[in-house]
């Protein structure tokens, strides 16, 4: 049997690397392993070739509501954006708080976790808010490689930042642990950890700039646009989203992405500008592709490794290492497992590893929120390096990629130290999901 | 069927719209037009209500 499965894991590996090595997506390769993996599989009616298809399709079906969630929440946050509400979000921060920089780094910390807490994807906070935010650092004298390195750690936690996060939700479906309780285990490692970062990286001003002048090269607001307006969507959402746990038995049981969708028509209704909703909505559905695409993948993945049995060795092989190696090697599995997987590392050594971490007495939720710490900083590393290339990108750094993922290496070591000592504490944090509840 | 539920029918075939259009105008991108067709696969089975 070991043999079979070994044959089978190899065979995966082999069709993603040669996948890789065509230069095929990330999305591809990954579906090529499970295909491959479904074949050879078959050799031995695990599944039965005729049953083949049907996996694969009942696989994509796994996260449909977390597509639903992401495509409704990042619609949301562009309309939010189309209608100038970040702009005269990140405008009044440096207007105010130009000369009192903490203030002003830890809002501008604020304004990049909101998208990516609400979405689930940090590539979206920096697609909405990563320009204007990325022109404000360097505004408050902070060199474009810092600026990057800030864009990166806060971006990355987020989308660990709740209400939605993307690792917890895979985590939750895979091991049948309800997605409640997250809000105090993962808001708060976020906002110290962010608060940390930006003062961190952001402290040290290279020079200081006249206010009139900043003000004049900073994009325009359009006409009208008020606090009101950026304000009342996010208070219908998070309203919503209350008054459900306050009157659970006389409110209807929207679902996040039926709140996100009303927040949305708000934010339209209540936009100075007109925007074109089709056409917005369609470019936003253009580029959330790839990460869509890797949510039906991943769940076809995980189907074709539990039919096949190598999902069940992997859990095997995870509750056969030493705890204390565990731990250990959770700093570079973890992250090393998102950038060559995304969000495909959760399904496949996350869920086992919850298994495990449960059985011994740890504290799922919590365990799963300090994974859901050391995840996006896979998001920096290659082949996919997603928040890492994005963050490079609207910061216009052009020097080496690695020379700003170094920049970094403080906050990451804090953030790793944090996370794993969260899943090894787990039990005696409990109660920060009593009181979430 | 709940209103609720019909409000989802209707928000995934909002977004199954979107896909198609898009994959529609997709002239040059074999990767991502084949991204499209695999991200409709669960969208357009759940509003034909097939498992």
């Amino acid at each position: 049997m070991y043999l079979q499965i070994g044959i089978i894991s190899l065979v995966m590996v082999a069709a993603y690397a040669l996948a890789k090595w065509k230069k095929l997506s990330v999305e591809i390769s990954m579906l090529a392993a499970a295909v491959a993996g479904g074949l050879v599989g078959a050799f031995t009616n695990t599944p039965h070739i005729g049953q083949l298809a049907r996996h694969l399709v009942e696989g994509s079906f796994t996260y449909l509501d977390v597509i639903l969630v992401f495509s409704t929440a990042t619609i949301f946050m562009a309309i939010v954006s189309e209608s100038g509400g970040v702009n005269y979000v990140v405008r009044a921060t440096i207007k105010y708080f130009y000369n009192v920089r903490i203030i002003a780094l830890i809002l501008l910390m604020i304004i990049v976790l909101i998208p990516g807490a609400l979405t689930g994807a940090g590539s979206v906070s920096l697609l909405v808010v990563g320009a204007p935010v990325a022109l404000a650092l360097g505004y408050l004298g902070i060199e474009k490689k810092r600026a990057a390195a800030i864009l990166f750690i806060v971006a990355g936690l987020s989308a660990a930042a709740p209400p939605v996060n993307i690792w917890a939700m895979i985590l939750c479906a895979g091991t049948a642990i309800p997605y409640v309780g997250f809000e105090l285990p993962l808001g708060i490692p976020v906002l110290i950890l962010g608060t940390f970062t930006v003062l961190f990286l952001g402290w040290r001003r290279k020079e200081k700039q006249n206010l009139e002048v900043v003000l004049k090269e900073m994009p325009e607001i359009p006409p009208r646009m008020s606090w009101w307006r950026v304000l009342l969507p996010f208070l219908v959402f998070f309203g919503l989203v209350i008054a459900y746990r306050m009157w659970p038995f006389s409110t209807p049981i929207l679902g996040l992405a039926l709140e996100f969708v009303i927040a949305a028509l708000i934010a339209w209704l209540v936009s100075t500008k007109k925007i074109k909703i089709l056409a917005l909505s369609r470019d936003t559905m253009k580029r959330l592709l790839p990460l869509l695409a890797t949510m039906v993948v991943v769940g076809m993945l995980q189907q074709i490794m539990t039919v096949t049995g190598v999902r069940g060795m992997i859990s095997f092989a995870v509750i056969s290492i030493p705890l204390i190696l565990l731990f250990i090697s959770l700093a570079l599995i973890i992250p090393v497992s998102e950038g060559v997987l995304t969000y495909g590392g959760a399904a496949i050594i996350g869920i086992p590893l919850i298994w495990f971490l449960d059985s011994i007495g740890l504290h799922a939720t919590v365990a799963i929120a300090g994974l859901s710490l050391l995840w996006p900083l896979g998001d920096g590393l290659p082949p996919t390096a997603l928040i890492g290339r994005l963050s490079v990108m609207v910061s216009e750094y052009k020097d080496s990629y690695w020379t700003f993922l170094r920049s970094t290496w403080v906050p990451w070591l804090v953030i790793t130290v944090v996370g794993i000592l969260m899943i090894i504490f787990s039990a005696k944090l409990e109660f920060l999901v009593r009181w979430s509840m | 069927m709940p209103l609720i539920m019909i409000i989802y029918y209707v928000i995934s075939a909002f977004l199954v719209c979107m896909l198609v259009w898009n994959f529609i105008r997709e002239k040059k991108n074999v990767n991502d037009m084949f991204l499209y067709l695999l991200v409709l696969i669960p969208l357009v089975l759940r509003i034909l209500r097939i498992k």
